[in-house]
């Protein structure tokens, strides 16, 4: 069972979107006020730009990146550099884990319950992480149509509300601050890295290229309607309001009488949510079987989640505190392997179809 | 014989033990949660200030047995502390129900919350998930406790009578100036800094705050020099009184307030309180009020009276469209306020002859004139308002930042003082 | 030379029981004969017009070969060993002995008691054919070859069950359906060894690789112009003797979303039922844990003024939301396992002591709330209109009310996501059990959730994998 470029395509504008819509515009407008888009603009087209060479070369091989690195540096060579996108997926999945946790906790139970109700997070994780790519390709197939037809709702509940001159201050934030919000959120960006994972396990075939980037500019899109639509609805508060997808839908004069209906699209919504998590797990846990030679996903994939669960137990309290590790630090590993080390990939030894 | 390993077998083992610790749970039920039977269902909160404490009263909703549909009872419970959720903790200690904020619907803040900063006493609803934004807000006459101990003949639950006359409908009729917690906060964070609440006063029922609409106008000269201030209205509007029994926890609401004989009253919105950067800074009257909404909501339909050849005419503004537009000219700055409506003749006056109400959709210029006047009187007497109290009501400051942002520095702290104002009232008849 | 008595006494020492009946008889010259049959089982007026009565007229000295020409029964067949013997008698055959000869004769006089063709309960058609299977193989395969004329069609027989030796027939259209498949089918039918086989399901749970799933990998028809329309899809199909359910393969989730009259009426109608079924289904399924869910950990979700009314209810209960929800699910459970297995007259009384005496009752004792009823009343219903999937379903009520009365939201939400991600993976015969979502396969989508006009459906199924793709061939500007 493999992956078809078809469902690249729908991990492209589903998983993109569905992993920014918690914090990431929060943090937007707390790093630049109204510039809220353009930061995000330089992240999604830097990221397209890698995207898009990514499915290029993919039309120049049929190799897989394991490949690659393996005509390239050799078997050990090739298993160091997967040994190294195993860390950077497991960093990639820890926040979002976090982030994840924390929606959770505040949105889906009206008292905060105990963090107990969170690890059975874990075991669907540790079920979906030991299937392989043909298993992530058929979930993104069920996943497109729930997420395009929750957030399609969602954005109609959120227009009511909508003060479109609270955009305005955008063009008055410099473009330092722009460019160094867009460094620091960076490591919401990891989708080059998916491509890079999945090259040589799906059949390409002419125009590929093309459909990939635009699905990934269509994903981006979603985004980038969302903060505007985030922005507009609480402009200068914009900054305090957390779990953005929760808040947007709530000024929908029929929730007065209807009930909090956005919630339950929050949960359908979330169902997407965790396939878009658990894709960094999914490739972390494949990186972590090329790099040992352990072909077993499901050992590694247990082993792997119950090192996350312990971590979550640990660190639960300190979200502030890895919110900052990663918007201060880590950022700079992010550029390195979402942009640098696939756009080297072209530099790689292959042998032309 | 060694046994095969068989991983089916130790799955469906591990089914088994997840299901096992998931039906434990299910039974016992205790994450520490609080279900519907534990949690006291809030639907408005009172805020007052008692010294350096804050005292909220919490009109709870408090659920009857019945299988037959609903039964619930509405009673009014007390607690205070030095925030609002040491306020909510002590109810929650008294009834032993978790009070829970999401249906909230009204914030009602009593008159002792003037002289503390805005965001002091709301700043609770503002943290993390505890209210919904959607919540509105209102400054009441009196105390906040008083005014949800009434009885309205509307509704049994006091705070959806009060939520009626702050509604949606009531503000696009302009007969309130209707505000939630997001547009209080939107606003006071934006460069104007101000924000603007409905002010709720409470009336027996037969009597008139202010006399009614049309009747408080109805003196009013077209230069707005004679305009009721809207503080001389009838009887009964004193609400500050009684209530007796809203100081102790869990008294039901009784016949306090401005309450007459029947026990029941009659709220009213029409003036609206404001704030420049959190702080109190007075409260509009009637017409202020009626251009506040006329300029900052979409109206649907308002009625405007105005005197015309000393005869009182109502009429119905139908499609009423307002803007407000600030360019800078030479470093001064220029407000171009610009509203358009279609009108018609609701009431007169004067003795109706049939030929003549078939031709009340064309109303004669001289009234349009007149109503033209009183709008504008109702505008001037706004920005007068803001003018005073340096509380920018209309956004004007915030215009200023987004379209003007070189002027901003230079004009900000006088804006209100030197802006030069014009006006551009149409106003047509319906055919 | 064998003699008569010495044949009987060797088929008898197998088939000792009482109703293996031994008919001695004569020809008019003396040639003795014996009819071995099992009583009940054949039909005695043909035994007597097509054999008796002809073998009157056989000679004395009359050769093996000569007697089978006074046989008229056109179901007729040579025997040698006594084990066949055995064999047929017990399949319901009557086998006729000849003095003086070892071999026999082997005559097809079947009538086992059986039912008349009629339409079945469970999938009952306003529009379209109202034939049903019966428990019979032999007229199932003819209602099926009544439909199907054309040549390709091919039936293989085969036998299961030590005991019950039940036939088994594999039903496909040669040069249609994938290669291989039906031999497929028949080994992983064949391979299993069990003592009886009493009904098709038995069957359903050979053809399978994964028999602890929850979800089922065999299709089922009860009528023989479904099971025919899958047939000519590309499908197996497989006919069991003794069950009126048929099986088909490959089997996909969405066939159990279609209904039968789907195909008779407008596309338009058509589309809405399908959608109604599969928001009732998901209803019927997550209702009563959203309930629960609603209750415990966010109530949120409740309009303000039903919150009130449902607040009402439940005060003053006794029993916490889950297991208030557990509680009267357990009581509808087991209402509907009672309703089933009660005899019809005992079912009226049955509705009142249910629906009354404990629905009412309990209401007004206060142990369950009435919108707990309703939930419960509305759930059950919903998963009837999907009757197919109703043991998936049902099980699958459970789990996720377990799951939202303990975790919650989160619980449910993953609960949800886990079943995505086991389908997607499953497959039945080559056939990925949720295409045509996924893998999203765009062409099979005019008949899945919404079911495109005929014009539209001119292709098989491309999840099938057929060899011949085209079905419907006409005037291409035709739409």
């Amino acid at each position: 069972m493999r992956i078809s470029v078809r469902q690249i395509c729908f991990i492209m504008v589903a998983y993109t979107a569905a992993t920014k819509l918690l914090i990431y515009p929060t943090m937007l407008s707390w790093f630049c006020d109204g510039a809220i888009i353009f930061p995000a603009l330089i992240n999604f087209i830097v990221c397209g730009a890698v995207i898009w060479a990514l499915s290029f070369l993919c039309s120049k091989t049929d190799k897989t990146f394991f490949g690659l690195l393996q005509n390239t540096f050799g078997e050990i060579g090739a298993r160091i550099v997967y040994g190294f996108f195993a860390v950077f997926f497991l960093f990639a999945a820890l926040l979002p884990i976090f982030e994840q946790k924390q929606y959770v906790h505040n949105i889906f139970y009206d008292t905060v319950p105990p963090l107990g109700v969170f690890m059975p997070f874990f075991i669907f994780a540790a079920y979906a992480a030991s299937r392989k790519f043909g298993n992530i390709g058929r979930c993104a197939d069920i996943c497109l149509p729930i997420f395009a037809g929750t957030m399609f709702l969602l954005f109609i509940m959120a227009f009511s509300d909508v003060k479109a001159d609270d955009f305005l201050p955008m063009f008055s934030v410099p473009a330092t601050t722009i460019f160094s919000t867009a460094a620091r959120t960076a490591f919401n960006f990891v989708e080059p890295c998916w491509l890079l994972m999945f090259m040589g396990h799906f059949k390409y075939k002419k125009g590929d290229a093309a459909k990939i980037t635009l699905s990934y500019a269509a994903g981006a899109a979603i985004v980038i309607l969302f903060l505007a639509l985030f922005h507009g609805i609480y402009g200068p508060i914009a900054p305090s309001r957390t779990f953005a997808v929760a808040r947007i839908s709530l000024f929908f004069p029929a929730i007065e009488t209807m009930g909090r209906i956005d919630l339950i699209l929050l949960y359908v919504l979330e169902v997407v949510m965790l396939f878009a998590v658990v894709i960094n797990l999914q490739l972390a846990v494949h990186a972590i079987a090329k790099c040992s030679g352990f072909e077993n996903y499901v050992i590694i994939s247990l082993a792997t989640n119950a090192v996350f669960a312990i971590i979550l137990f640990i660190f639960d309290s300190r979200y502030n505190a890895i919110v900052t590790l990663y918007s201060q630090w880590l950022w700079i590993a992010f550029i390195v392997f979402t942009v640098l080390v696939p756009a080297l990939a072209w530099t790689l030894r292959r042998r032309t179809r | 014989m060694k046994r095969k390993f068989n991983p089916g077998t130790v799955l469906a083992v591990i089914y088994w033990l997840i299901f096992i610790a998931l039906a434990g749970l299910f039974f016992t039920n205790d994450f520490g949660l609080v279900d519907i039977h534990k949690t006291s269902i809030i639907t408005a909160i009172g805020i007052d200030m008692e010294e350096r404490e804050v005292q909220v009263t919490a009109e709870v909703a408090v659920p009857q047995p019945s299988q037959s549909g609903e039964n619930i009872k509405y009673t009014q419970v007390q607690g205070s502390g030095l925030t609002i959720a040491d306020a909510l903790n002590e109810i929650n200690a008294k009834t032993g129900f978790y009070p829970k904020l999401q249906f909230c619907k009204l914030i009602l803040v009593g008159e002792s919350c003037m002289d503390t900063e805005l965001f002091q006493v709301l700043g609770c609803f503002y943290r993390k998930n505890y209210s919904e934004l959607t919540a509105l807000v209102a400054m009441c006459e009196g105390k906040a406790s008083d005014m949800l101990a009434n009885k309205s003949g509307v509704s049994q639950m006091t705070s959806e009578a009060i939520r009626k006359v702050l509604s949606d409908e009531s503000e696009k009729s302009a007969n309130s100036s209707s505000a939630s917690l997001k547009k209080i906060a939107t606003s006071e964070y934006s460069y104007s800094h101000s924000c603007y609440m409905p002010y709720v006063q409470v009336s027996k029922p037969g009597t008139s705050q202010n006399g009614g609409n049309g009747d408080n106008v109805g003196g009013e000269s077209p230069d707005g020099s004679g305009g009721g201030n809207g503080e001389n209205g009838g009887g009964g509007g004193s609400s500050g009184g009684g209530a007796g029994e809203s100081g102790q926890s869990g008294s039901s609401g009784g016949d306090a307030g401005g309450a007459g004989q029947s026990g029941e009253v009659e709220f009213t919105a029409r003036k609206t309180a404001y704030f420049s950067r959190g702080d109190f800074k007075g409260i509009l009257d009637e017409q202020q009020s009626f251009a506040l909404d006329v300029l900052k909501s979409e109206l649907r339909v308002a009625v405007l009276p105005c005197n015309a050849d000393d005869i009182h005419y109502t009429l119905g503004l139908k499609s009423v469209k307002s803007k407000i537009k600030l360019s800078v000219e030479k470093s001064v700055p220029q407000v171009k306020i610009s509203v358009s409506a279609k009108a018609q003749i609701q009431g007169a006056r004067v003795k109706v002859e049939p030929k003549k109400v078939i031709r009340d959709d064309v109303i004669p210029s001289y009234v349009l004139d007149s109503a033209k006047k009183v709008l504008v009187s109702r505008v001037s007497s706004l920005l007068a308002a803001c003018r005073e109290s340096d509380c920018d009501l209309l956004g004007l400051k915030d215009q200023l930042y987004k379209f003007h942002r070189k002027n901003y520095d230079e004009l900000n702290a006088e804006l209100l003082t030197r802006a030069e104002v014009t006006y551009d009232v149409k106003i047509e008849s319906v055919t | 030379m064998i003699t008569l008595e010495k044949q009987i006494d060797a088929v008898k020492s197998v088939l000792k029981s009482e109703d293996i009946l031994v008919f001695e008889f004569a020809s008019d010259e003396g040639k003795k004969f014996a009819a071995v049959y099992a009583d009940g089982l054949i039909d005695k007026n043909q035994l007597g017009e097509l054999v008796i009565k002809p073998l009157g007229a056989v000679k004395k000295n009359a050769k093996f070969k000569d007697i089978k020409l006074f046989l008229a029964s056109p179901e007729l067949k040579e025997g040698k060993k006594v084990a066949d013997a055995i064999k047929e008698i017990s399949a319901g055959n009557a086998v006729v002995l000849v003095d003086g000869e070892s071999d026999f004769f082997i005559v097809g006089v079947k009538m086992p008691p059986m039912r008349a063709v009629a339409e079945p309960p469970t999938q009952v058609a306003v529009h379209g054919p109202r034939e049903g299977f019966i428990e019979d193989i032999k007229i199932n395969l003819g209602l099926i070859r009544k439909r199907i004329k054309t040549d390709k069609l091919q039936v293989k027989t085969f036998t299961v069950g030590e005991k019950s030796q039940t036939a088994i027939s594999i039903v496909y259209i040669e040069g249609l359906c994938p290669k291989g498949l039906p031999e497929r089918v028949q080994n992983e039918i064949a391979e299993n060894k069990i003592d009886i086989i009493p009904d098709s399901s038995y069957v359903a749970q050979f053809m399978t690789k994964r028999p602890r799933s929850l979800f089922k990998r065999c299709g089922t028809a009860e009528k023989p112009d479904i099971f025919c329309a899958k047939v000519c899809e590309g499908r197996v199909g497989v006919v069991v003797d003794g069950s009126p359910i048929c099986l088909t393969v490959p089997y996909m989730l969405v066939e159990d979303f279609q209904s039968v009259e789907d195909y008779y009426i407008t596309s338009y109608r058509a589309t809405t039922l399908r959608v109604l079924r599969i928001i009732s289904l998901l209803i019927g399924i997550f209702l009563p844990a959203l309930y629960i869910t609603a209750q415990l950990f966010k109530i949120q979700i409740i309009p303000f003024q039903l919150l009130l009314k449902i607040s009402s209810s439940v005060a003053g209960l006794a029993l916490s939301p889950s297991v208030e929800m557990f509680l009267t699910l357990f009581v509808l459970e087991v209402l509907n396992e009672a309703s089933i297995r009660m005899p019809k007259y005992v079912g009226l009384a049955m509705s009142v002591v249910g629906a009354l005496v404990l629905g009412d009752t309990a209401v007004k004792a206060g142990i369950i709330s009435t919108p707990a009823i309703i939930i419960i009343a509305f759930s059950a219903i919903g998963l009837y209109t999907v009757p197919n999937v109703v043991e998936t379903t049902t099980t699958l009520r459970w789990m996720a009310l377990i799951i939202a009365g303990s975790v919650g939201p989160l619980g449910l939400v993953l609960f949800v996501a886990y079943l995505i991600c086991y389908i997607v993976s499953e497959q039945s015969y080559g056939a990925p059990l949720a295409a045509p979502f996924a893998p999203l396969i765009k062409s099979d989508l005019y008949d899945s959730l919404i079911k495109a006009n005929m014009y539209s459906l001119k292709k098989r199924p491309k999840t099938l994998r057929v060899r011949e793709k085209v079905r419907l061939k006409n005037d291409a500007n035709k739409r």
